[in-house]
């Protein structure tokens, strides 16, 4: 679909280096918000270390509160950006050129905020180092057949790969600022280039590297959530102990991904004027894909079901039982409800091409995403395999605090990254512009 | 023969950079460099460049990390071992996930450092030598010659259709 006519190498500069220009009143204002409420995170933080564990929500049964279920809701978060600029480049989905490096960057961001939650949950925090494998006078080792030291090996190498992965890619476009930039600014972005010019040498390794590093960070994207869900998939309580939870929470971590793509980039693209290069369809090309990964999630919900009954296992049949109809019920059907059955709508055109459907949804997929790491984590721990031992969490204002921390953090990283450094791959653009690929059409 | 001077032609085409390329083949003057805001697949096919061997410094880093992973797993296992219901204490499929795990992060660091090592980055001093608009829309092809072919060169490039800029 052609929108307008076809950009040139000029244009896309142009408009994508306009967005570095010094930032109005309104930026700083919302800048100086998230700063506060970092702070306010951080204060919490600090309480609960002074005070102890205890000052969160998290008590026996449910030793595992909303510090779990963020860290798994922000790796998830963190799976798309992977998709997008490495499996949809191995498969030459030229749509992804527009939107692959916000979604990179949300990668990087999110993962270093999931990265902050262990510690939070760890209470005393400064005992962090006995899960590093050092010689120490306790000849003590971490055990590398627990799943928690797996996680630590799986997200540290994710972390270190899409950090990589995306400072690669910025290279020939901090070369371009840096072209265009003076004085101070110039030498800066002189650094952070590396020097590069794009000579043809450069590009001959480059292409090739860059093929290797989708093609790695592929199965790695898959094997990190994989390795999350079996922090809980690995033990016997009802709810988690099922050979279904890697791919189920595989599919979980995309869908919840490509909504927050949407619901940065919807905003990203109104303020920058994108509208000609992250065009409509290429939208509407990541509300199609969620339709997919909704569906996806939606059968797994199913197959859980269909597995508890299929078991014969009444302590099974009644956890499940009790998820849907238990304490936690509302909580389940917004799980439902926003996960599974609100990105139907996308299947009408007349939705999935209305940029306030699009973010109206795109929100309640996260929403709903959220709930549904509640579910999991606390549904199934409340109501476990002894009566006696049922009990409830509600989490405390101090979590609470800690959450509005995490959530102001990633959004401040994303502000100061869109002012800073270029929230569109000039180079991908300009690559493919002769095919009219990077239009998304 | 003293081939000290670099000239430069500038065009805003990247099919018109590549007939170029393939033009100067019936020249005496080398091609020394061919700069390219995206990498330019018709400008590789006429500069008739053959694959990067990057790949190499990546199976290398894979390799690595491979045995490292392992060997890491096992040797704390046998350093601090934890005997249960008498299961063995190398237990590989656990280990599996952290070979697996290690694989990938060396296999990249060694994709990175063939990337740097290979394309000779960082770089600064190569800036000495380089128009900024090669980043921009503009392809630049940079040309050696010695001092009496230069004004050739620069006749061929104008003829092209191109900008033409000398670097000393």
């Amino acid at each position: 679909m052609s929108e307008s006519p076809q950009l040139t190498y000029a244009e896309i500069d142009r408009t994508i280096l306009d967005t570095l220009r010094p930032p109005t009143g309104g930026y700083w204002l919302a800048i100086m918000a998230l700063i506060m409420g970092v702070l306010l995170g951080v204060a919490c933080w600090v309480y609960q270390i002074f005070i102890g564990i205890g000052a969160g929500g998290q008590n026996i049964p449910v030793a595992w509160g909303t510090y779990l279920i963020n860290f798994v809701f922000w790796v998830g978060i963190a799976h798309s950006g992977t998709l997008i600029s490495a499996i949809l480049h191995l498969m030459r989905a030229g749509w992804r050129n527009p939107i692959a490096r916000a979604a990179e960057t949300m990668t990087v961001f999110a993962v270093s905020i999931a990265g902050l939650f262990p510690f939070i949950h760890l209470g005393r925090v400064w005992l962090v180092y006995y899960m590093l494998p050092y010689p120490n006078q306790r000849y003590l080792w971490p055990n590398f057949q627990s799943p928690l030291v797996f996680d630590v090996v799986a997200i540290s190498t994710y972390l270190i790969v899409s950090s990589l992965f995306w400072y690669t890619g910025l290279v020939p476009d901090l070369a371009a600022v840096r072209d265009k930039a003076t004085g101070v600014r110039k030498k800066i972005f002189t650094i952070l280039s590396l020097g590069w010019t794009g000579k043809h040498e450069q590009w001959r390794h480059y292409t090739r590297g860059y093929l290797f590093f989708a093609a790695l960070a592929t199965p790695l994207v898959i094997s990190v959530h994989s390795v999350v869900s079996w922090d809980f998939a690995l033990s016997v309580v009802p709810g988690w102990h099922s050979t279904i939870f890697a791919p189920y929470f595989v599919a979980g971590a995309i869908h919840s991904g490509l909504a927050m793509v949407l619901t940065l980039l919807i905003p990203l693209r109104k303020i920058f004027r994108y509208e000609r290069i992250v065009t409509m369809k290429i939208l509407e090309a990541v509300a199609k894909t969620i339709i997919f990964t909704g569906l996806i999630v939606g059968y797994a919900y199913g197959v859980e079901y269909f597995l508890a009954w299929y078991s014969h296992s009444a302590v099974e049949i009644e956890a499940f039982r009790w998820r849907a109809l238990g304490d936690y019920s509302l909580e389940f059907w917004i799980m439902v409800v926003c996960n599974s059955l609100v990105p139907l709508l996308f299947f009408f055109k007349r939705v999935r091409t209305s940029i306030p459907w699009l973010l109206g949804i795109s929100i309640l997929i996260n929403i709903g995403m959220w709930y549904e790491r509640f579910v999991i984590i606390v549904g199934s721990v409340a109501h476990g395999f002894m009566p006696h031992a049922w009990g409830l969490y509600r989490p405390s204002g101090i979590e609470y605090g800690i959450m509005l921390g995490s959530f102001s953090l990633f959004f401040l990283f994303f502000l100061l990254f869109v002012k800073h450094l270029p929230s569109i791959s000039m180079t991908e653009m300009k690559e493919t512009l002769d095919l009219g690929e990077s239009h998304g059409d | 023969m003293a081939t000290d001077i670099s000239v430069i032609g500038l065009f805003p085409d990247e099919q018109k950079t590549a007939a170029v390329i393939e033009a100067m083949s019936g020249y005496p003057w080398l091609i020394d460099r061919v700069h390219s805001p995206f990498p330019s697949h018709k400008i590789f096919d006429a500069l008739k460049l053959k694959k990067s061997p990057v790949g190499w410094f990546t199976l290398a880093g894979g390799i690595l990390g491979f045995f490292t992973g392992f060997s890491l797993a096992i040797y704390t296992a046998l350093e601090w071992k934890l005997i249960i219901w008498g299961k063995p204490i190398i237990a590989w499929i656990p280990f599996v996930i952290v070979g697996f795990e290690f694989t990938i992060l060396f296999s990249v660091l060694g994709n990175v450092l063939g990337l740097l090592a290979l394309g000779g980055l960082p770089d600064f001093k190569g800036l000495k030598q380089y128009d900024p608009r090669c980043s921009g829309g503009h392809f630049g092809i940079v040309a050696t010659c010695t001092e009496e072919e230069q004004d050739q060169v620069i006749e061929f490039f104008q003829n092209q259709g191109g900008e033409v800029t000398i670097f000393e």
